[in-house]
């Protein structure tokens, strides 16, 4: 199912945001928010991991049914996570399309990715595990 | 030992009441901050000591090392991008641009990722704004368009508006009314007098029919717009003309979004429109406690306050061209200077899969995703714990942090000043 992507600050993601290589962080930031009945539809429950596919590649997250969000759209705290497919284009602002990409959304039997699995795939080296 | 009056450096609301208490070189109770900022005084993973990446091993070296290295590889670059700057201190940050002019290079700052859209509007059409004291006693209407300040300046609500008290208010929580616009239904819109849901994408046209209806022109608005219905519309026009002083806070949802500063420019211009009627004013809600700082150091340096290229020599702006994320997608700079911030894990991969290839050099009290990419990260102090130096608070005010505990580790401008003289030792040979 295609959806709406937006991402934002939680407090949750503030408190650890200055322990990047925590459980804790890589749980909130790769957590997609999303509404019930569009949990509903994809066969969803809470904790249930899921593929989101954007303009630049995938990444698996893990669902939790939030209140906030509209059917149709899904919000993830700022992160590696939903970095991971968001697209680099500014449209000559400088500031790329954090708050409106459109991905596809499906669930899977793989589990989130740790922050330095991420940033190894993407040619860093962990430092701290 | 207690210290009070600290400053708190997590967001841009500086909270300036904070009370720590210190016992043999480590916090250990804080006190007045919010859940953001008691995480951060209480922090304690930090770097012992700079690492070196070297092939895939990290090696510990020494912070002299570190600083020769770190220089030798910013003197060898040709299009070095100095990147971050809104974690640290006003005095780290005026090294930073001395060094990007000797060096040639690009100082950007975070706010070309968060408020950078908004100062291009301001730049097009101005800022009516104000401190927050003045609308903390005065403004007897508040609007929160596209923030969630429960969320990222958990304070604000309760130090300046909907829990606050009002000089000029008999009693603000009863007179003092807030309205927030957003797409999603936050906790700080469970906590408004008017909440107004946006579909993704309509703000700009929100903004013009309100506009529109400020105007006097509400027989041509829709019945909805953006899948607000007109009488809401109407009624949050009329709240506005009827206040007796307003404040628009606005937050990331309007500047990372469709139309991006051309949201910021309408917003602007409605407050413009309101202030023919009644007084208004409007301002940013700024993320990183010393971001605005950034903007104003770089702006009485050069003249510009963010995405400054200085390759021609002299100060050259023009943001999309000359901002981190374009510079690194475009696989245009050859190694890399972060600062007080975390690139790879708030930019797109595509500027992370070119951290990998460039050498990095990060200045970082702990540990973060940028660390996988860097082939010298020096742990610093923090600003406003370990060291202290100047920041400006969302709404411009400066406000000096305090050190409450010392420790050995080097403030960023100890660093990078002794980086820089020996930049400066090379360049005169």
């Amino acid at each position: 199912m295609t959806f709406l992507m937006l991402t934002g600050r939680t407090v949750n993601q503030g408190v650890t945001v200055e322990n990047k290589t925590s459980a804790e962080y890589a749980a909130e930031t790769s957590t997609c928010f999303m509404h019930g009945f569009d949990m509903l539809e994809l066969g969803l429950d809470d904790g249930d991991t899921v593929r989101v596919t954007g303009p630049c590649g995938d990444v698996v997250m893990r669902a939790a049914a939030s209140e906030e969000v509209e059917m149709g759209t899904v919000f993830v705290p700022y992160g590696p996570y939903a970095n991971h497919i968001v697209a680099a284009g500014t449209c000559s602002t400088g500031m790329p399309d954090f708050k409106s990409h459109r991905v596809e959304i499906e669930p899977t039997d793989e589990e989130p990715k740790m922050v330095h699995e991420l940033m190894e795939d993407l040619g860093g080296l962990a430092y701290d595990r | 030992m207690i210290v009070k009056d600290a400053v708190c450096p997590f967001c841009g609301c500086l909270c300036d009441d904070i009370e720590i208490e210190v016992e043999e070189g480590r916090v250990v109770a804080v006190t007045n901050a919010c859940e953001l900022g008691t995480t951060k005084f209480m922090g304690e993973k930090r770097m012992k000591n700079p690492i070196l990446r070297d092939g895939d091993e990290w090696k510990d070296i020494t912070y002299d090392e570190a600083i020769r290295c770190a220089a030798d590889m910013l003197l060898s670059a040709e299009r070095p991008l100095l990147y971050g700057w809104s974690g640290t201190h006003g005095e780290a940050q005026c090294v930073g641009v001395h060094m990007a002019e000797l060096i040639h290079g690009v100082i950007d700052n975070t706010s070309s990722v968060c408020h950078g859209p908004s100062i291009l509007a301001i730049q097009e059409v101005g800022h009516p704004g104000c401190t927050l004291g003045v609308v903390k006693n005065r403004a007897d209407l508040v609007i929160y368009w596209g923030s969630n300040p429960i969320d990222a300046h958990p304070r604000h609500l309760s130090r300046y508006t909907r829990y606050a008290e009002g000089f000029f208010l008999e009693n603000a929580f009863r007179d003092r009314k807030v309205i927030v616009i957003d797409v999603r239904k936050t906790q700080t819109a469970n906590v408004a007098d008017e909440f107004v849901q946006i579909k993704p994408g309509g703000d700009y046209a929100v903004i013009s029919a309100l506009r529109a209806i400020v105007q006097g022109k509400a027989d041509m608005v829709p019945r909805t717009v953006a899948g607000v219905t007109k009488e809401q519309l109407i009624r949050v026009a009329n709240l506005c003309k009827n206040a007796k002083f307003g404040a628009v806070y606005f937050g990331l949802g309007l500047t990372m979004t469709q139309g991006k500063y051309k949201n910021i420019r309408n917003a602007i211009e409605l407050v413009s429109e309101l202030s023919r009627h009644t007084k208004f004013t409007i301002s940013a809600m700024r993320g990183h406690y010393n971001v605005y700082g950034s903007n104003e150091v770089n702006t009485w340096m050069t003249g510009y306050p963010y995405g400054i290229d200085f390759s021609r020599g002299i100060a050259f702006y023009n943001p999309g061209e000359t901002t981190a994320v374009d510079i690194l997608a475009r696989k245009e700079c050859d190694a890399a200077l972060i600062v007080g911030s975390d690139p790879a894990a708030h930019f797109p991969r595509k500027c992370l899969e070119h951290l990998a290839e460039i050498p990095v050099i990060q200045l970082d009290p702990y540990p973060n995703a940028t660390t996988a990419f860097c082939d010298i990260q020096i742990p610093v102090a923090v600003t406003g714990i370990d060291a202290e130096g100047t920041a400006y608070r969302m709404d411009g005010v400066p406000i000096r942090t305090r050190k409450v505990l010392s420790t050995d580790y080097l403030s960023d401008e100890e660093v990078l000043s002794r980086m820089y003289a020996l930049m400066q030792e090379v360049r005169e040979q």
